[in-house]
């Protein structure tokens, strides 16, 4: 959503990311008192930390997405000072944020306390159906509908995609460019909350670094999928994940990453506009 | 401070040719003697002043040279600079520990494999925009590592051990600690460095660059050949990078992958954005003093890749032209009858 | 009869659903000045773009100087005879007005970056001869002083100006204009028009996009009219003038409606 605003990518956003998964924990372990030992959590109280932890974790990277524009971009989008720089500046921000959490956390991963008991909901096909993956597509999907109305159907989601059209007339139309960038970072910046609880949820564990690790993935899932088209950032997250599964099982883990990136370049040389999306190549005269 | 850079390009300026080359040989003669001026003083806690001004310091000055013909000049925000250091260095400690060849005779070869490396990844990387050109080098700086990592004939995380010192010659030593001598070494590459770049900056290459940098559209449409000539940065970015690390390896006696993380790209990158991209002194300075201050402030050890992220958002949105920036300043001409 | 330096035949560009240009076809005779006019959206800068190899046309053939431009490289196109200007000045505004010019100058050098590296005299030599041709179009355009000023701190007529020299550094046998005149005075109009017949004289062959009818009526020695990607004339300046056809494109009625 905010490359198709303002063009540019946010590195810095999978350091939200890792935020959220931190803010998630903190919820779950700190405010609920959450701890190892008692027994798991069931029904209403259930979905009270759940409930909470989502929203928290996705009020906290948004605002924190939002805060990010107004330090380190926003200046250089009045500038308009080229390509490069908003890039360099983002690259910052991701250093800052994962060191200020490195140093904090010592370096050490932490661990979620698990609040639900991880039952079998029974068998598809040789899959079995845990209920927490269950819950976690569940809502991703249900997220993703509402981002798709929102954008869609809403005056903010118009203007949005007006300014990601054409800034100047949208700013002619009275629209209010800054308002719209902020809320588009704010909106980013949940949804990537929103990821951060659900990867918290499965995999019970979070590091300073995982912002990096599954930035990497997440950028080439768009690029595989195509850039600016949210279609394409769906199914170029489906085809990475076949394709980093496939990998590992065939080739063993390690060589996971390259495999992955060499199919990328390989994708990139052939088919430049990624599987769906708009030309990543050069842009015309 | 500001003036600084119209200054020194004031006075080069108005020298004749005497006097640009007394000016020039008495500058890498203070250079030359710092070994010399620091005291215990300058030491850091980890390593003591001589060893600190080969690395990092020396090195970084080169590697910042060497990237800001990518960044700096041409435009192209390479992620992944590490690469070519680690390359040269992995090419010396195999050949080195395999072979019976010795580094001068390495350094060639380790300069030949980053170039060829830096083609590999031009031709597919650069015919992507920009952010995705980052993404793609910040793979490859990555997937290098991870290479290294696995692969057995690389010594997987142990690395390579026992990698030999250069031979000397003329009665110089090239001992383990023999800092001068390996700084002043790197000073001559350096020195050569500084001169290709400048070389190339006032001829067809450099203006090439520039047109490419600032718009490169335009550029194509008016003759240049910008994928030829992008392609070539990355290659003369990668042949310094490859010697830097053939070098490194050879002091340093055993490489790891862990001496090869993007923290590395990062850094370099910094000291570019500090220091003035695309201006060949301001990088040289700011390569000195990222390079050294972190190792000499306490607390900012700790904390150095928080503090050049900090450094790269401030620089950026405050003085995008670095301390020393790219040209000088001119007043715009005011027409007398304005309209 | 004069030789056709540059055919359009029966071009046609699409982008996706929209077509900018339809079944256009005229030529470009040699050492003439062909001024396009048309309402706006009508595709003259499209046909820049095709001619100089931004997009590559959906059907049709463009034969510039005996060969065929499909598919050529956008700097090879330059290499062969075809530069440009931009209608919104695309200079590199942190190089000199010299440096603008000698980078379009270097496009026909045989010396690279190795030659220039090492110093070689090939490559000397043409550095100093492409810098004392440089010199010599900034004074030929009459902007010769400020041949050291950076381009992006210069007044706007000198910028235009600067333009268009910069496109002649390129050795070019065909010269695009594009809005040449945008945002001059009727004086610097007068002055720009000098300028461009001045250029053919020189032996360039100019095509011309402009705004200004009077302008384009003057200098022209022929005029092609575009509307809606169609070619509804082409002929002398004065018999275009008076084409209803024209005059109904421009104004959106016939001459004698009633």
């Amino acid at each position: 959503m905010v490359y198709g605003v303002l063009r540019m990518i946010n590195f810095a956003n999978s350091e939200i990311f890792m935020v959220g998964t931190f803010a998630t924990i903190i919820i779950i372990r700190d405010l609920f008192k959450f701890t190892q030992v008692s027994e798991y959590a069931t029904g209403f109280r259930l979905w009270l930390i759940l409930g909470t932890a989502l929203i928290f974790a996705m009020l906290v990277s948004g605002i924190l997405s939002m805060l990010v524009e107004m330090v380190a971009y926003r200046r250089l989008r009045r500038m308009n000072s080229g390509v490069l720089a908003p890039l360099i500046s983002a690259i910052g921000v991701s250093m800052v944020l994962s060191e200020s959490v490195r140093i904090l956390t010592d370096s050490r991963p932490v661990a979620s306390p698990r609040a639900m008991e991880k039952k079998f909901l029974g068998q598809f096909f040789d899959a079995g159906i845990r209920i927490d993956n269950t819950i976690i597509v569940i809502s991703a999907l249900v997220l993703f509908a509402i981002l798709i109305t929102f954008v869609n159907k809403t005056r903010m989601g118009k203007a949005i995609r007006a300014v990601s059209m054409n800034p100047n007339a949208a700013r002619l139309m009275g629209i209010n460019i800054d308002g719209v960038i902020s809320a588009t970072f704010l909106v980013g910046g949940l949804m990537t909350g929103a990821a951060g609880f659900f990867y918290t949820l499965k995999y019970e564990n979070t590091t300073a670094f995982i912002g990096f690790e599954l930035g990497i993935a997440a950028f080439t899932a768009a690029i595989l999928g195509g850039i600016g088209n949210i279609k394409g950032a769906f199914y170029g997250g489906l085809a990475l994940g076949l394709l980093e599964t496939y990998a590992s099982f065939f080739l063993g883990t390690q060589w996971k990453a390259v495999t992955v990136f060499i199919v990328l370049v390989l994708v990139l040389y052939t088919r430049p506009n990624g599987l769906f999306g708009e030309a990543l190549t050069q842009t015309r005269a | 401070m500001i003036n600084l850079r119209d200054k020194g390009a004031e006075i080069w300026e108005n020298q004749g040719r005497v006097g640009r080359i007394v000016i020039a040989v008495g500058a890498i003669a203070i250079v030359a003697a710092l070994p010399f001026i620091g005291g215990t003083f300058l030491n850091t806690p980890i390593a003591d002043y001589e060893s600190v001004l080969v690395y990092p310091i020396a090195m970084f000055v080169l590697m910042a040279i060497g990237l800001n013909i990518v960044i700096g000049k041409s435009g192209l925000l390479d992620l992944g600079y590490v690469a070519f250091f680690a390359i040269g260095a992995y090419t010396m400690g195999l050949l080195g520990t395999k072979t019976g060849l010795n580094t001068w005779e390495i350094l060639p070869i380790g300069i030949a494999m980053a170039m060829f490396s830096g083609i590999i990844l031009g031709v597919p990387a650069l015919k992507l925009r920009g952010d995705y050109l980052a993404i793609i080098t910040l793979g490859f700086g990555e997937i290098v590592r991870i290479v290294a990592l696995n692969l057995g004939a690389l010594g997987r995380s142990e690395g390579i051990q026992g990698i030999p010192t250069p031979p000397g010659f003329f009665g110089i030593e090239y001992a383990f600690d023999s800092h001068r001598i390996y700084y002043w070494t790197l000073l001559i590459l350096i020195l050569l460095a500084i001169w290709m770049v400048r070389r190339l900056s006032a001829r067809r290459a450099g203006r090439a660059w520039e047109s490419i940098r600032q718009d490169e559209d335009a550029a194509e449409l008016l003759g240049v050949p910008t994928f030829k000539y992008k392609v070539w940065a990355f290659v003369l970015g990668a042949s310094v990078g490859g010697a830097a690390g053939v070098l490194y390896a050879s002091k340093t006696l055993f490489i790891a992958p862990d001496n090869f993380t993007l923290q590395i790209s990062i850094l370099i990158l910094a000291c570019v954005v500090f220091g003035g991209m695309g201006n060949i002194w301001g990088v040289i300075l700011g390569a000195v003093i990222l390079g050294y201050l972190p190792d000499r402030i306490r607390f900012l050890s700790e904390a150095r890749l928080l503090v050049f992220g900090l450094v790269l958002v401030i620089m950026m949105n405050l003085r995008p032209d670095g301390i020393l920036p790219r040209k000088k300043r001119e007043k715009a001409i005011v027409k007398k009858d304005a309209s | 009869m004069s030789k056709s330096l540059i055919e359009l035949k029966n071009v046609t560009m699409k982008f996706g659903g929209v077509t900018a240009l339809s079944d256009v076809t005229f030529d470009v005779k040699e050492k003439e000045i062909l001024g396009l006019i048309g309402p706006n959206g009508a595709g003259k800068t499209t046909v820049f773009n095709v001619i100089t190899g931004v997009y590559q046309i959906t059907s049709g053939e463009i034969i510039f100087d005996g060969q065929s431009l499909a598919g050529v490289r956008r700097y090879k196109i330059t290499k062969r005879g075809v530069a440009r200007t931009f209608q919104n000045i695309r200079l590199w505004g942190d190089m000199t007005a010299l440096e603008n010019v000698m980078t379009a100058a270097d496009t026909h050098k045989k010396s690279g970056l190795v030659s220039g590296l090492f110093g070689f005299p090939i490559s000397r030599r043409e550095e100093k001869r492409d810098k004392a041709r440089a010199q010599e179009l900034l004074d030929f355009i009459g902007i010769g002083e400020y041949s050291d000023r950076l381009a992006k701190n210069l007044p706007y007529g000198v910028q235009r100006r600067l333009e268009i020299a910069r496109a002649m550094g390129a050795e070019p046998k065909l010269l695009l204009l594009d809005e040449p005149a945008a945002g001059f005075n009727p004086a610097e109009k007068v002055e720009l028009a000098a300028t461009i017949r001045k250029i053919r004289d020189a032996g360039y062959t100019v095509l011309l996009i402009e705004h200004d009818m009077s302008l384009v009526m003057k200098v022209s020695d022929r005029v092609v009219v575009l509307d809606f990607g169609q070619k509804i004339a082409d002929d002398s300046p004065r018999k275009v003038q008076d084409d209803p056809r024209v005059i109904e494109a421009y104004l959106g009625v016939p001459e004698d409606a009633s």
